[in-house]
């Protein structure tokens, strides 16, 4: 190997830190970019891969009890491909004598190995099928809380009596609403253990899907009514709900459009981050090399000649970046994923990151630093010999010169350590800005995220102003309003209470289409159980003819809503206009319409209640449970059944569910951005601090000792994390507010923007003692040098 | 008396000026200097700090520009040259020794030789080693050839720098204040090595500010003030 390639190798292995630091620096660059990209690409493939293996429904029925006469005639159908029945009932339930009822929706088919249709996968071969007496829980249960085979389940019939369930397994249902999410868990039976819950022995769901893979929402719906017409009507069967969802989607699918939007975001921040990092790096890199590219040049090496040994020597910086990298950042993405699939409940068949993502890693690892290394490396290799050999750095000798190096020697009274830190952070001015817009596009993504977390808490705050109640209960079937309200009435506890009426709602289209997406509500217009936060029109009024007020998630999941337009309903079988007079944020519990009950009542009838609202005299989350508890004892004394309940403590669990998927992967997504700043600050620093060790050894000369040096460089480090804090804190309301902004735009709901002075204050203590952190390490290195051989450092 | 030189000159400069911009006044380096120097001279250039001695050699050695003025080496007119042809020529043409050695710190001594040869393809691939190891034996480092600078006194590593400046065997060596930084022994036993580059009939030009070593060279160029204005010749010792 000739003499100037042996010099590339020994400079890479002599300044083994120098190289660690280097390679360090580009890694975390790939692998942030690596992680936000390949782990984006991997959720949206494997999600979509795990939903179209399940084959999802295109049409589900829920209905009156029905056989498997009816299935075979479904399946018949020409437009049908498959057709899959099933009974689904609800019903509260213990574990394991725990105080805390619970809700669960037991799901039975009569082969479980044979399910064509939202297919249930078992995690393993345990309890598969579930024999009588025994129930496979959804898997998502395990996020609410630590199930486990052999638990039992005490589970409340109808008619009060318990009967106990063993747990005898898991399954996956990417159809089914994870648990946390959902409020209640989900669990599968056979027929035996059905009827034993008091159950009839047929069916009354039943699941279709269509032989057209391309079929529209609209031709789909078209088909749902037709058949619903000739294949339950006929029989005297009644449907309640008939779901025809947009072909392919999901119901996670605003989580997930919202998640890649970030993932996308936060992946192309976390690209320019690692270019300055990297850029900063190499520039410090060849700013130490000047002076032997003068001796080099001195002897005869042409500008040529040392161009390619920096190439080549960026290039190793590159190449062993990527060999570390590829595979550090295949381990972090594979985490991320299994991370994102537990929270999000799917499963993960392929981890293999799609090539163009393995290509942009590659680019970051090795066409990055080439790039951010071409200036560089063409400046000092064109360099005058005598201006190489007597280089100090990155626009180190002309300190003194500029406005601001006067104001710096302005500056009096000042303990001379603290002076000298001020100057010496100002003297290398082309580094100082490089490493600013490092930390400071780091500082600035970090604090944004803290303000976009802000501002989901804030929102969260506010979406619980909805529910100026303690508890709901859900009925099965309708109820008569007094008989409910007489039962609760004199339950300790209980400060006021209200019943609704709430029923699906059918938006009836011209085309023939229908939208059965929606519930509505029957409420007092006055009624201070609610607080809506009206987002445009007003809310109801009470007076004369009025119209209905839609929520932000009926809004964005029906085209022809809004404010002003008049829509069909069909609600309990009768069809009316009714005109849009208001929108109000909604809870991300669904689309829901609200409408003043007594019109309501005139319109379609009321056949009772389904839902009653208590509120007590305490509203802590203990206060809330107690008080639910005592209600459904007493409303099960009164042989009033409920279906479902929850605290407001529950409801807005569930909310946070739901965005906490988004704060967690802020937060995850976060630290990765703090660690690339963090890194690329400790990298610059040491490089300062060796360029200074030369001053380190004149200082020590002069009589200076280590506490002193030390306080020097902690104090400099200190004064660039001050000054990135600073602009970072600026540049942060910009993108947070332009986060925060896309993030109603993916997941359909306005969010409340608040600005985070507790994250921006935090993170000033945090880069402060990083800062000092990064430039202790070095200068103790330093201080431990002889001071001959600091005097004589190259 | 023959003249020990050939009438032609190595080194020949023609009002040469060099302005340093120090962003306050223009300071004038250089005020129209005049020079020729002869194949087999040893030139000494004396003056106190900041006289313009470095900045003369720097000339000379292309390492730095002339603001006006004429520098041919060798027939070469160096101030038309661009960076590239410099190095090569410079490479080729002119071995360079610092006062402050400028070894690489990551070579060897044996590789920091090996470079110019490297760099410039002078000699065939095969040849470079025993050339290599034969400039150290000559400078006595043959024993330090795989040692890196750090660990080698002063001394030897100015030895190194002369062995390395060599390399290509250039017909001229620049030295700027080679023994500056040498204690007084060392200082003359690389002194006592150009001597013998001399008798090779290599031209040596070094600035020194010590007058013991500008008495023993051949001749003696006093600059001050930017300009050359004392010429002393010393025949005795070179005539033997």
């Amino acid at each position: 190997m000739s003499p100037r390639w042996r010099k590339v190798v020994r400079d890479l292995s002599l300044h083994w830190f120098r190289t660690v630091l280097v390679v360090l620096s580009i890694v975390i660059g790939i692998f942030a970019v690596g992680v936000m990209l390949g782990g984006r690409e991997i959720l949206l493939r494997e999600f979509d891969a795990d939903h179209a293996a399940s084959i999802p429904a295109n049409v589900t029925y829920r209905t009156d009890d029905f056989g498997d006469d009816l299935v075979a005639r479904a399946g018949d159908e020409p437009w049908v491909s498959a057709a899959q029945a099933r009974r689904s009932a609800t019903f509260r339930y213990r574990r394991d004598g725990a105080d805390e009822k619970r809700t669960i929706t037991l799901e039975a088919f009569r082969e479980f190995d044979d399910i064509s249709v939202a297919k249930v996968v078992p995690a393993g071969k345990d309890g598969w099928p579930p024999a009588n007496g025994e129930v496979v829980l959804e898997s998502s249960a395990l996020q609410v809380t630590g199930y486990a085979v052999g638990d039992v389940l005490s589970v409340e019939r109808a008619d009060g009596e318990i009967v106990e369930l063993t747990v005898a397994g898991f399954a996956h249902d990417i159809n089914s609403m994870p648990a946390q999410f959902a409020g209640y868990e989900t669990g599968y039976v056979s027929f035996e253990t059905m009827t034993s819950l008091g159950e009839s022995d047929s069916y009354n769901r039943l699941s279709l899907t269509l032989a057209d893979e391309g079929i529209s929402w609209a031709a789909a719906s078209r088909f749902a009514i037709d058949l619903r017409e000739r294949l339950f009507e006929p029989e005297g069967l009644r449907v309640y709900h008939t779901e025809v969802p947009e072909p392919g989607s999901h119901f996670l699918g605003d989580i997930f459009s919202a998640l890649s939007l970030l993932l996308v975001a936060l992946g192309g921040l976390s690209l320019g981050l690692s270019a300055f990092l990297v850029i900063n790096t190499v520039s410090s890199l060849m700013a130490q090399q000047v002076r032997q590219v003068g001796i080099m040049k001195s002897i005869g090496g042409s500008a040529r000649q040392l161009e390619w040994l920096y190439v080549v020597m960026v290039g190793i910086y590159g190449v062993l970046a990527v060999a570390i990298g590829l595979p550090a950042t295949a381990a972090g993405t594979r985490w991320f994923t299994d991370f994102a699939a537990e929270i999000l409940n799917f499963r993960v068949a392929s981890y293999t990151t799609p090539a163009w993502v393995v290509v942009v890693e590659v680019a970051v690892g090795l066409a990055v630093p080439l790039l951010a290394a071409a200036v560089p490396i063409r400046r000092g290799t064109r360099m005058s010999v005598v201006t190489a050999l007597n280089a100090t750095g990155v626009g180190g000798k002309h300190f003194g010169h500029t406005v601001v190096d006067r104001a710096l020697g302005m500056i009096r009274g000042l303990p001379r350590p603290v002076a000298l830190s001020l100057r010496n952070t100002f003297l290398r001015k082309g580094r100082l800005a490089l490493t600013l817009s490092t930390l400071v596009l780091a500082s600035g993504v970090v604090m944004a995220v803290w303000s976009v977390q802000a501002s989901i808490e804030r929102t969260i705050s506010d979406l619980e102003t909805w529910w100026n109640y303690d508890a709901e209960v859900d009925f099965a079937v309708p109820l008569d309003a007094a008989s409910v309200e007489a039962a609760v009435e004199d339950v300790d506890g209980v400060a006021a209470s209200e019943t609704w009426p709430v029923f699906g709602a059918t938006v009836v289209h011209a085309d023939g289409s229908e939208n059965e997406s929606f519930v509505i509500v029957g409420l007092d217009p006055d009624t201070d159980f609610v607080g809506p936060t009206l987002v445009e029109g007003r809310w109801l009024t009470g007076e004369g003819p009025d119209g209905i007020v839609i929520n932000t998630d009926a809004r964005d999941s029906e085209p022809s809503f809004s404010v002003g337009s008049t829509v069909t309903l069909r609600v309990l079988g009768q069809e009316r206009s009714w005109p849009i007079v208001g929108v109000v944020r909604g809870q991300m519990g669904g689309p829901a319409i609200y409408c003043d009950a007594g019109l309501m009542a005139e319109a379609a009838g009321i056949p009772g209640v389904t839902r009653l609202l208590v509120r007590g005299e305490d509203s802590d989350a203990e206060s809330e449970q107690a008080l639910l508890t005592d209600v459904e004892e007493r409303l099960s004394e009164a042989g009033l059944q409920a279906s479902a309940t929850r605290t407001r403590a529950d409801l807005a669990g569930q909310l946070r569910e739901w965005l906490g998927i988004l704060v967690a992967f802020l937060v995850l997504m976060a630290a990765l951005i703090a660690t690339v700043g963090v890194i690329g600050l400790t990298g610059t620093m040491s490089i300062n601090v060796m360029e200074s060790t030369r001053e380190i050894g004149v200082m020590r000369a002069t009589g200076a000792q280590h506490g002193a040096i030390y306080r020097i460089y902690v104090t400099e480090g200190a004064t660039v994390g001050a000054i990135a804090w600073f602009f970072g804190a600026l540049a942060s309301y910009p993108l947070s507010t332009t986060l925060v902004r896309a993030l109603e735009g993916a997941i359909g709901m306005p969010l409340t923007y608040a600005f985070s002075w507790s994250g921006v204050f935090t993170w000033l203590a945090l880069m402060l003692a990083i800062s000092s952190a990064a430039s202790l390490a070095p200068a103790f290195r330093a201080s431990r040098v002889s001071v001959r051989d600091a005097i004589a450092y190259e | 008396m023959a003249p020990e030189h050939s009438d032609m000159p190595v080194v020949s400069l023609r009002s040469l000026v060099k302005v340093y911009d120090t962003g306050e006044a223009p300071f004038t380096a250089l005020k129209a200097v005049d020079l020729d120097v002869y194949s087999g001279e040893f030139v000494g250039i004396i003056g106190k700090s900041g006289s313009g001695k470095t900045t003369l050699i720097n000339m000379i050695t292309g390492i730095d520009h002339p603001t006006s003025g004429e520098v041919v080496v060798g027939g070469t007119p160096v101030h038309a040259l661009g960076e590239n042809a410099l190095a090569k020529w410079r490479g080729r043409t002119v071995g360079v020794v610092f006062q402050f050695f400028q070894l690489l710190p990551t070579l060897t001594v044996l590789e920091n030789v090996l470079l110019p040869m490297d760099f410039c393809s002078t000699y065939p691939l095969r040849e470079r080693v025993p050339r290599a190891m034969d400039l150290l034996e000559r400078v006595e480092l043959a024993d330090q050839a795989h040692k890196l600078p750090a660990t080698l006194s002063g001394g030897q590593q100015q030895r190194a720098a002369i062995a390395r400046a060599m390399a290509n065997d250039p017909p001229i060596i620049a030295a700027d204040e080679p023994t500056g930084n040498l204690d007084s022994k060392t200082a003359e036993a690389v002194f006592g090595m150009f001597e013998r580059l001399v008798e090779q009939r290599k031209t040596i030009i070094m600035v020194t500010h010590d007058n013991d070593l500008a008495g023993r060279v051949r001749r003696a160029l006093h600059v001050a003030d930017g300009e050359i204005v004392e010429e002393r010749i010393h025949r005795e010792r070179h005539m033997g």
